[in-house]
C-alpha cells in the first residue's frame, strides 16, 4: 500500500495503454454514484469504447450511511471492442467512503493492484469511532497491493459550493474524466441531459464541480489510462435490458403491459409507464399479479396479444392463469426478470433459477413455448418473436432474462424498424362457415383463433376440458386428444427452429452449454481457456420449450458437456452428495432428459453476474490439461 | 381494430335482424331443478332480447362455481375462465375492446372471498360492464362449505357446528369502495325485479355491482325462505333513477322512496338487515370510468415506427 | 395547416375518434395489400415475409418452414381480388388524407346538409371498403351481393353499426348558411360535428338541434368542446364569433331540460338579420333557448336574498324552498 502525496508538483502523467479497465464508483444510497457511473458509461460509449455497466444496488431504498451493505454505484467496464458482460475484477474504485469499498473488497470485486481514490475526510473525522473504523478498515484493505489515493473531496467542492454533499459525484466524474480522457463537451451534453427537468443553475453548479475534479486530477494523479476508441460502423444505442424489453414491445405491436411492482420487473413498467401511450398503448398497474395476468389474458383473448411482465414470486401467482392461457390457447406473453430465489430471496440480485418453474411448474400438462435472449439486444429483439410465436401457436410464450440484463447497460446496433413487427395476426380472418374454436389439426395441433365480436363464432371459452367445439368434456378420450393437440404444437415448433451454432470448435474435450445472460461470460471464459491449450467449446441456447434441435448430435462430438449456470447445483465431493442424489443445474436437468447424454453442470449463486475468471476455473477443473476423461 | 370487428355485423345483415329471446339460448342449463339460477339467466335473456343486444357484441364472463356455468347457457360469447378471478379478465377485455357488452357472473364465494381483492378493485375501476354477484350463502358447486355470506350458525361441511362469524355484508363492502358507481341488490324469486334491476345495470354507464340473491335447493334453501313466503320482510327502495316495478306493489308494500344519488342514506340503508331491501343503493353516473380515462389514440404501424426512431434517437451513442 | 385557428382547436378536441377512424382504415389497407401480395407471392416471397414478421430473434426459425407451415392467405378468386384491389384504393386515398378527411368546407351555392353529406360519402365508401377486405379475406365474398359496399352511400343510408362509426367532422360554414335544421339528420349513432362559424352568425341557431339524447354545444372560445368526445350519442357543436349565445346542451345531466341545459351567455335584442335569416326568427331561436333553460319553479331575485340561485343549479325542491325563504324574509340577512 502506498499513498500519493496530494501536493507534490505536477509531473508529466505515466500513459497506461490497456484494451480494457474496469471502473467502481461505490457510495451510500442516494450520493449520486449511480449518476456519475451511467454518465461516465454512456460518454464512454460514445466515444467509441465498448462498455457493459451493471448497477451495484443495495437491497434497502435508504440504508443507514457508513455501512457495507448499504455500498451503491455502478461498475462500468470499458474495452477496446464489444463488451459483453461484467468481467472479473475492478482496476479503479473512486469510493465515497471507506466501508462501501471495504463491501467492494470483502465480496472480491477489486483487482490485487486496483486503484482507489477514496474521500479521506473520514480519517480527519472529529467523531472518534467514525475515525476508528477508517483505521480498521485500512488495515482490512492493506492485505491486497491496493494503491490507494486519498481525496479530500468535500473539501474540494466546499470551495465553490455550500452542501458538498451534492455535487460530489460531479467532482467524482470529473477526475475519471481526466484519468480515462473522456470529451468533457460530451460529458456536459449529459449532465444537461440529465438535469433537464433542473434549472439551469443546477448544470452550472454541476459542471462547475466536474471541471474542479477534472483540474483537481490533472494537478494530483500521477498517471493515466488510455483504452484504445473505435468508431462504430453502425448508428448505436445504449440501455439496459429492461428498457429495451420495453422498446421491444412496442416495436412487435402490442398495446397492453398488465403488471404490478416487482424488483427487478418493475422498471420495464417505468420506462413503458412514461412513453407508450403515446404509441397507442397502456401500462395497466393491476391491484395483484395475478389479476394483472388476468387483465392481460382478457385482452388478449379479445384480440391483441397482451403481455405481462414480472419476476419469480409474481410468476409463481400466476401460475393458475397461465395454466388457463395454455388450456384455452389464448395468446400471452409474459416476461420474467429472474432474481435470487427462493421466496423472496435476493430481490435486486441475478439468479437463473427459473428455469423449472417457468417450465413445469403449472398444474397438469401445461405445453408453451419459454424462451432466454442472451443480450441486452436480444431482449429488443425477442419480444417481437415473442408476439409472433403466440398468437402463431395460440399459447403461451414466457420469456425468461434476469437482473444482469435488466441493469447492465451495454451499447448495441440500433434495429432497423420493420412495420411488419406489427403485422395484424393470421387469425383475425372473419370466422368460416362451421369453424370450431379449437378445429385442431390433428397432426400439429394448430387451429385458428375466434376473436369475441365476430360474428358466427360465438362459444364459451373455458378452462375445462373442453372438445374442439370447447364443449365441457369430461370423457378421458376427449382429454387425451386435447392434451396432445396442444403438446404437439411445442413439437412442431421444434421442426421449424434451426439448429444452434457452436462457438469455437465443433468437437472437442468440453462443450460449455448456457442459456441467457451468462453468454458474454461463458464465451470469453472459453476464449481464455483455448488460449491456455484447452479443446473448449460453448453453446448458447435462446430456446428452451422446445428445446433447438440437434442437440444430442453436437453434444456426441464432444467428450464432456457441462451447463453453466446461475442457480444452485451441489458439487460432487461436497458431504453426502454421490451421482444418483445430486441436484443438478436446471439447465442440466433438461439437457439430460432430452438428449440422454450424462450432461456435467456448474452452477453458482453469488448474487452477481458470473465472472469470466470463475468459468475458467471451473473449465479448468472439467477439463485437466491433456484432455478429458 | 375494435372498430373493424364493430363494423362486421354488417356482413350478417343484423340491421333489420329482431333477436328473439330463444336466440340467446346455448346449452341447456344444467343446474338443480328448483335453482334460483335458472330465474337469473331467464333474467338475463330477457334483457338481451329487450335491448336487442347483438349475441356477437356481447360476452359473458365468469369464474367457478354453479353460477359460473352461466355463459355456456347463452349463445353469446363466453370466457368461463378461474375462481374469484373472473373480474380482470373482464377489464382486460373491455381495455381491448371497449364496445362490447359485458356481463359478469359471480357466486358469493368468487367475489367475495377468492376473489374480493379483484373485486375492490374492480368497483374502483369503473370499468362499463353489469357484475352479477349470484349469493347463495353456500359453495354449492364443491358440495356444502360455509362462505362469507353464510348466515352465523349455519351448518356446513366446513363448519358442521355452525358458520363461525358473522356473515359478510357485501353491500357495505361495495358502498364504501371509492369511486363506486352503482350498487344494487335484488332477489331472483321477484323476476320482475330482477329484470328491471338488472335492466338499470346495464343501463348505468360504469361498473353495475348486483347482488342477486339466490336460493341453492340443496343446501340453503331455507337461507331465505321467511322473506320469499312473507313479503313484509321485504322493503323495495324505489327511485325513478333506480328501479320501479308497479306491478310489485300488491305484494311488496313496504316500500321506500329513496334517491339512489344519496350516499350516506344508501350506507345507512346496507346496514340495515332486519328487512331484505331490494333496489338501487347507488348509482351515480358521473364516477370516472377506467376505459375512458385510459384511452389512447391508437397508432398505426407507420405512425409507431416513426415515433420508436425518434424515441432510439434518445438512446443514441 | 388551416388557417382559422378555431379549425385546429376543434380537430385537436376531435382528435381521439379521428385517430380511431384512421388507425380502422389503415389497417383494413395494410391486411388489404397483405392479402393482395400474397395471392401472387412464391414459395421465396413467402418466407421473406415470414422471416420479417418474426423480427430478427425470429433467425432461430427456419422461415421458408414457418411459411409453408403458416401459408398467411388463402387463395382468392378472381372477382374477390378485383373487389379487394378496389376497396384498397379506396381506403389508401382515404388514408392519404390525414386530417383532411375529417375536414369540409361549405363553399358558395352549396348547403350546409349537403356539405356534410358529400364529406361523409366517402367515409361510408371506406367502411364498405372494410367491409370487403374482411368478406375477401374471410372467402365469403359474393359480387351479387356485396359489390354495392364499394359505392359512396350517404349518411342516410348506413346501418346502425356504421352510424356508430361515423368519422368525425369540422366543417366551416359562413354565419349565412347556418341552417342548423340540416344537422339534426346527422344526429344519430355516436357522429361528432363541430361547425366553424366565419362571418355574422344567427345567434342561437343551434337551438333547433336540441333533442333529449342530443349533445349541442354553442362556444365562442372553445369551452366545452372537451366534453363533446366523452359523449357516447351524437354531438353537435359550433365555434361562433363573439356575441352569440353560449350553451351547452349535455343529455347525461338531467331528464328534464333545463337540468340539462346551461347557459353562461344569452344575448339580447335587437338582432340584425343575416342572410336568409331574419331577426325576428334569430329572437325566436334566442326565447327558444331561454325557455327550455327555464326552471320549473322560476326564482324571483328577491332584494336583501344572498343572490338568486344560478339557472340549471340544484334540486327543485331546494329551488322551491329558498324562493319561499325569500318571500319569507328569513333568508339571508333579513
Amino acid at each position: 500500500m502506498s499513498a500519493a502525496s496530494a501536493t507534490a508538483a505536477p509531473a508529466p502523467p505515466k500513459v497506461l495503454r490497456v484494451p480494457e479497465h474496469t471502473v467502481e464508483i461505490v457510495s451510500d444510497s442516494g450520493e449520486g454514484a449511480q449518476k456519475c457511473g451511467q454518465i461516465f458509461g454512456a460518454v464512454s460509449a460514445k466515444m467509441g469504447n465498448g462498455v457493459w455497466t451493471v448497477e451495484l444496488i443495495p437491497a434497502e431504498i435508504q440504508p443507514p450511511p457508513r455501512v457495507p451493505e448499504g455500498a451503491s454505484g455502478n461498475r462500468i467496464r470499458l474495452g477496446e471492442h464489444a463488451v459483453t458482460n461484467w468481467g472479473d475484477r475492478t482496476n479503479l474504485v473512486i469510493a465515497f467512503n471507506e466501508q462501501v469499498l471495504l463491501a467492494r473488497h470483502r465480496v472480491d470485486s477489486l483487482a490485487d493492484d486496483a486503484v482507489i481514490l477514496i474521500e479521506d475526510k473520514w480519517a480527519r473525522s472529529e467523531d472518534a469511532d467514525i475515525v476508528a473504523q477508517w483505521d480498521a478498515a485500512m488495515k482490512e484493505l492493506s492485505g491486497k497491493h491496493y494503491r490507494i489515493i486519498p481525496v479530500a473531496m468535500e473539501d474540494q467542492c466546499l470551495t465553490i459550493v455550500d452542501n458538498p454533499k451534492k455535487g460530489k459525484n460531479m467532482f467524482a466524474l470529473g477526475l475519471l474524466a481526466r484519468v480515462y480522457g473522456r470529451d468533457m463537451e460530451r460529458i456536459k451534453e449529459q449532465i444537461a441531459h440529465a438535469f433537464r427537468k433542473k434549472s439551469e443553475e443546477v448544470y452550472n453548479s454541476n459542471v462547475a464541480l466536474l471541471e474542479l475534479g477534472y483540474h483537481w486530477a490533472e494537478d494530483n494523479i500521477d498517471f493515466r489510462v488510455e483504452i484504445p476508441t473505435h468508431a462504430a460502423d453502425k448508428p448505436l444505442v445504449v440501455m439496459n435490458g429492461n428498457e429495451a424489453i420495453g422498446m421491444g414491445a412496442i416495436a412487435s405491436g402490442m398495446e397492453l403491459c398488465a403488471m404490478y411492482p416487482i424488483t427487478p420487473a418493475t422498471s420495464v413498467s417505468h420506462y413503458l409507464s412514461e412513453v407508450f401511450e403515446k404509441f397507442g398503448g397502456i401500462v395497466h398497474q393491476a391491484e395483484d399479479e395475478i389479476a394483472a395476468c388476468g387483465v392481460a389474458i382478457g385482452a388478449s383473448y379479445a384480440g391483441k396479444v397482451a403481455f405481462t411482465i414480472t419476476s419469480g414470486p409474481g410468476m409463481a401467482l400466476k401460475t393458475e392463469f397461465l395454466g388457463l392461457a395454455v388450456m384455452t390457447e389464448t395468446p400471452l406473453v409474459l416476461v420474467n426478470v429472474q432474481r435470487g430465489g427462493p421466496s423472496t430471496g435476493l430481490p435486486t440480485k441475478v439468479e437463473q433459477s427459473d428455469m423449472l418453474a417457468a417450465l413445469y411448474g403449472q398444474t397438469g400438462d401445461s405445453p408453451h413455448i419459454v424462451m432466454a435472449p442472451a443480450t441486452i439486444e436480444e431482449c429488443f429483439h425477442i419480444m417481437i418473436t415473442a408476439r409472433r410465436l403466440a398468437e402463431t401457436f395460440r399459447t403461451l410464450v414466457m420469456v425468461l432474462t434476469d437482473a444482469n440484463l435488466a441493469t447492465g447497460v451495454s451499447p448495441y446496433p440500433k434495429p432497423t424498424l420493420d412495420e411488419a413487427w406489427q403485422a395484424a395476426p393470421l387469425d383475425l380472418a372473419p370466422v368460416k362457415e362451421g369453424q370450431k374454436a379449437y378445429a385442431w389439426n390433428k397432426d400439429t395441433g394448430l387451429s385458428d383463433r375466434i376473436i369475441p365480436g365476430r360474428p358466427g363464432g360465438m362459444f364459451t371459452l373455458t378452462g375445462l376440458s373442453h372438445d374442439e367445439g370447447s364443449k365441457v368434456a369430461y370423457s378421458s378420450g376427449i382429454h387425451q386428444h386435447s392434451s396432445a393437440m396442444r403438446s404437439r404444437k411445442i413439437a412442431v415448433l421444434q421442426s421449424l427452429l434451426v439448429p444452434p451454432t457452436v462457438y469455437g470448435e465443433e468437437s472437442g474435450d468440453l462443450l460449455v452449454v448456457g442459456w441467457g445472460s451468462t453468454k458474454g461470460a461463458i464465451e470469453e471464459a472459453v476464449d481464455r481457456a483455448r488460449k491456455e491449450g484447452l479443446k473448449v467449446s460453448s453453446l448458447h441456447l435462446r430456446f428452451l420449450s422446445p428445446l433447438e434441435p440437434g442437440l444430442k448430435d453436437i453434444f456426441k462430438k464432444f467428450k464432456k458437456v457441462m451447463t453453466v449456470e446461475i442457480n444452485y447445483s451441489d458439487e460432487i465431493g461436497d458431504p453426502y452428495i454421490n451421482e444418483e442424489n445430486r441436484r443438478r443445474g436446471q439447465l442440466s436437468i433438461l439437457l439430460r432428459n432430452a438428449t440422454l447424454v450424462d450432461v456435467d453442470c456448474w452452477g453458482r449463486v453469488p448474487g452477481e453476474p458470473l465472472r469470466p475468471m470463475s468459468i475458467v476455473d471451473a473449465i479448468r477443473g472439467r477439463v485437466p490439461r491433456g484432455g478429458a476423461k | 381494430m375494435s372498430y373493424t370487428c364493430g363494423l362486421l355485423p354488417v356482413l350478417d345483415q343484423h340491421e333489420d335482424h329482431h333477436y328473439e329471446m330463444s336466440e340467446y339460448e346455448g346449452a341447456k342449463a344444467r343446474w338443480c331443478p328448483g335453482c334460483g339460477d335458472h330465474s337469473i339467466l331467464t333474467a338475463v335473456q330477457r334483457l338481451l332480447a329487450a335491448e336487442q343486444l347483438v349475441p356477437e357484441q356481447t360476452m359473458m364472463v365468469s369464474g367457478i362455481g354453479c353460477s359460473s356455468r352461466l355463459p355456456h347457457y347463452m349463445k353469446t360469447y363466453g370466457f368461463h375462465g378461474l375462481h374469484g378471478r373472473a373480474l380482470p379478465v373482464a377489464t382486460g377485455i373491455k381495455l381491448h375492446r371497449p364496445e362490447l357488452t359485458v356481463f359478469v357472473t359471480m357466486g358469493d364465494g368468487d367475489c367475495t372471498s377468492i376473489g374480493a381483492g379483484h373485486w375492490v378493485h374492480a368497483m374502483r375501476y369503473n370499468v362499463d360492464m353489469v357484475a352479477m354477484m349470484l349469493d347463495n350463502g353456500i359453495y354449492g358447486l364443491t358440495k356444502n362449505q360455509t362462505s362469507p355470506t353464510t348466515p352465523q350458525g349455519f351448518k356446513s361441511n366446513t363448519q358442521p357446528y355452525g358458520s363461525i362469524l358473522p356473515p359478510l355484508n357485501p353491500l357495505e363492502v361495495a358502498l364504501g369502495i371509492t369511486n363506486a358507481s352503482f350498487v344494487a341488490q335484488t332477489a331472483e324469486w321477484a323476476p320482475s325485479h330482477l329484470y328491471a334491476t338488472l335492466r338499470a345495470a346495464y343501463k348505468h354507464k360504469g361498473f353495475s355491482f348486483v347482488r342477486i340473491l339466490q336460493r341453492c335447493p340443496v343446501y340453503t334453501p331455507a337461507i331465505y325462505q321467511k322473506a320469499v313466503q312473507d313479503p313484509a320482510r321485504i322493503q323495495l327502495l324505489v327511485h325513478d333513477d333506480g328501479v320501479v316495478t308497479p306491478d310489485l306493489d300488491k305484494i311488496y308494500q313496504s316500500q321506500l322512496h329513496h334517491d339512489p344519488r344519496d350516499l350516506a342514506a344508501a350506507r345507512a340503508l346496507a346496514e340495515q338487515t332486519e328487512t331484505i331491501k331490494l333496489g338501487v343503493f347507488y348509482r351515480d353516473p358521473s364516477k370516472p370510468r377506467y376505459e375512458e380515462t385510459r384511452r389512447v389514440a391508437p397508432r398505426t404501424p407507420a405512425e409507431r415506427v416513426a415515433l420508436l426512431e425518434k424515441e432510439f434517437a434518445r438512446y443514441a451513442v | 395547416m388551416p388557417s382559422d385557428p378555431r379549425v385546429a382547436q376543434a380537430l385537436a378536441a376531435l382528435a381521439q375518434p379521428i385517430a380511431e377512424f384512421r388507425a380502422a382504415v389503415q389497417g383494413a389497407l395494410a391486411q388489404a395489400d397483405a392479402f393482395l401480395a400474397a395471392q401472387t407471392a412464391d414459395a421465396v416471397t413467402q418466407a421473406a415475409s415470414a422471416a420479417k414478421s418474426l423480427g430478427v430473434f425470429g433467425s432461430h426459425l427456419d422461415a421458408a418452414k414457418f411459411a409453408a407451415m403458416f401459408p398467411s392467405v388463402a387463395k382468392a378468386d378472381k372477382a374477390s381480388q378485383a373487389a379487394l384491389t378496389k376497396a384498397a384504393k379506396i381506403l389508401r386515398s382515404v388514408a392519404t388524407q390525414g386530417d383532411d378527411m375529417a375536414l369540409a368546407k361549405v363553399s358558395d351555392g352549396r348547403k350546409l346538409g349537403a356539405t356534410i353529406d358529400a364529406a361523409l360519402a366517402g367515409a361510408g365508401q371506406a367502411f364498405g371498403a372494410i367491409i370487403i377486405t374482411e368478406l375477401v379475406r374471410g372467402g365469403r365474398y359474393k359480387a351479387a351481393e356485396h359489390e354495392r359496399l364499394l359505392d359512396p352511400s350517404e349518411f342516410r343510408a348506413w346501418n346502425n353499426a356504421e352510424r356508430r362509426f361515423a368519422p368525425p367532422l369540422v366543417v366551416e360554414v359562413a354565419g349565412a348558411d347556418l341552417h342548423a335544421g340540416a344537422l339534426l339528420d346527422f344526429a344519430d349513432g355516436r357522429e361528432k360535428i363541430v361547425l366553424v362559424v366565419t362571418g355574422d352568425a344567427p345567434p342561437a341557431a343551434l337551438v333547433r338541434c336540441i333533442t333529449p339524447g342530443t349533445f349541442v354545444l354553442q362556444t365562442v372560445d372553445g369551452t366545452g368542446l372537451d366534453r363533446l368526445v366523452g359523449y357516447e350519442g351524437p354531438a353537435i357543436a359550433a365555434f361562433l364569433p363573439e356575441g352569440a349565445a353560449t350553451f351547452m346542451h349535455d343529455p347525461t345531466a338531467g331528464k328534464e331540460p333545463w337540468q340539462r341545459l346551461t347557459v353562461p351567455f344569452l344575448p339580447t335584442t335587437p338582432f340584425k338579420a343575416v342572410g336568409g335569416f331574419s331577426a325576428w326568427q334569430m329572437e325566436q331561436d334566442v326565447k327558444m333557448l331561454a325557455d327550455l333553460a327555464r326552471t320549473p319553479f322560476a326564482v324571483p331575485a328577491v332584494p336583501g336574498a344572498k343572490g338568486a340561485p344560478a339557472i340549471g343549479a340544484g334540486d327543485a325542491v331546494d329551488r322551491i324552498a329558498s324562493w319561499l325563504l325569500g318571500t319569507s324574509g328569513i333568508a339571508g340577512n333579513g
